[in-house]
């Protein structure tokens, strides 16, 4: 559900960017999205079409690189995880501490000027 | 196309930097007026209201508490907390699964807060929305009754990991329910290692002095910024 509000925000901040370049059109956004996150890439993708039928984003391709967590065990140090950790992926140990995974970062775009 | 018209243009930034700078803002606020604000998150039924209704006779007669009620429709939940003659903004989020922070500015902006210390506010239930907007709290609760099921902290991480305190209700059912409390409190504490973890009834009253006596010291060490 929320999909399409993360949809509307990462379509103004690249229209509003495109506009400062005099862009002609938009072709890729590139996107960070941390593996914690409910964010459903083919929903948020839907719903990109949709949003920026119109626009200067008509047709761009949503890059998406999913951000990993970082699992940091007191016995194997700090261990990359493409998905949330319950234990350390290499000890299975418990006494663990999980960093990062949560971000929802848009990181550049492709322009045509 | 030559391409030389193709260019890159970095722009590195949260998608939810709006929400975040408003949220900032609303806790600039709260620390200005040295209001203690927690956020209430929990699934639909876990028992939210009960446990501000708990916590609000705690405060009685003392006049500084106001709740703030976020549902998608209604005002029952405004009705409920309204009896108990404290100051309650009722926000409808309509298409929106949590609170937006807006849409809390927009409230306190309406109300009177000038008496207040504690002020409450009850998210729409839903784990997985509300984890990701701050509010500006100083505190987030995540409540998790015992009828929901022990293996919730593995379904929904993210609320575990951002919330100070867990509060683990309607304990009075336990008998009745395979809920392990112990694998709760461990897969909590691996989301976030130093959540303060509450097991209390607020039907029965068990456990809730703990509780009541935790909110109350938090509220206590703050005061506003001159």
């Amino acid at each position: 559900m929320h999909e399409l509000g993360l949809a509307t925000e990462i379509l103004d901040v690249a229209l509003a960017e495109a506009a400062r370049h005099q862009a002609k059109r938009i072709t890729t956004i590139y996107l960070q999205v941390g593996v914690i996150r409910a964010v459903e890439h083919e929903h948020l993708s839907f719903m990109f079409d949709h949003l920026s039928k119109g626009t200067l984003a008509e047709g761009v391709k949503l890059s998406i690189e999913q951000m990993p967590v970082q699992v940091e065990c007191p016995s194997c140090g700090v261990i990359e995880s493409a998905a949330f950790a319950w234990e350390c992926p290499k000890c299975k140990g418990n006494e663990i501490h999980i960093m990062g995974g949560d971000a929802l970062d848009i990181v550049s775009i492709d322009i045509e000027v | 196309m030559d391409a030389k018209d193709k260019v890159k243009v970095d722009i590195k930034r949260s998608i939810q930097q709006s929400a975040d700078d408003i949220s900032k803002t609303i806790r600039s606020l709260f620390a200005s007026r040295g209001i203690f604000a927690l956020n209430m998150i929990s699934s639909p039924g876990s028992g939210k209201t009960t446990l501000i209704e708990a916590l609000l006779s705690r405060y009685e007669g003392k006049g500084n508490v106001a709740v703030i009620e976020g549902d998608i429709e209604t005002e029952i939940d405004a009705d409920r907390i309204r009896r108990h003659g404290v100051n309650v903004w009722q926000i409808n989020t309509r298409s929106s699964c949590h609170i937006q922070p807006i849409q809390l500015l927009n409230a306190m902006e309406q109300m009177d807060l000038s008496d207040t210390r504690l002020l409450i506010v009850e998210n729409v239930g839903n784990l997985v929305c509300p984890a990701e907007t701050s509010l500006g709290e100083d505190k987030r609760i995540v409540l998790l009754s015992v009828t929901e099921g022990d293996e919730k902290p593995l379904k929904y991480p993210l609320i575990f990991k951002t919330s100070d305190i867990l509060v683990i209700t309607k304990t009075d059912l336990l008998p009745y329910v395979r809920f392990n409390v112990e694998s709760v409190r461990q897969a909590a504490k691996v989301a976030n290692p130093k959540i303060e973890i509450f097991e209390l009834s607020a039907t029965t009253g068990e456990g809730m002095p703990a509780f009541l006596d935790r909110i109350e010291s938090f509220g206590a060490a703050k005061r506003p910024v001159s």
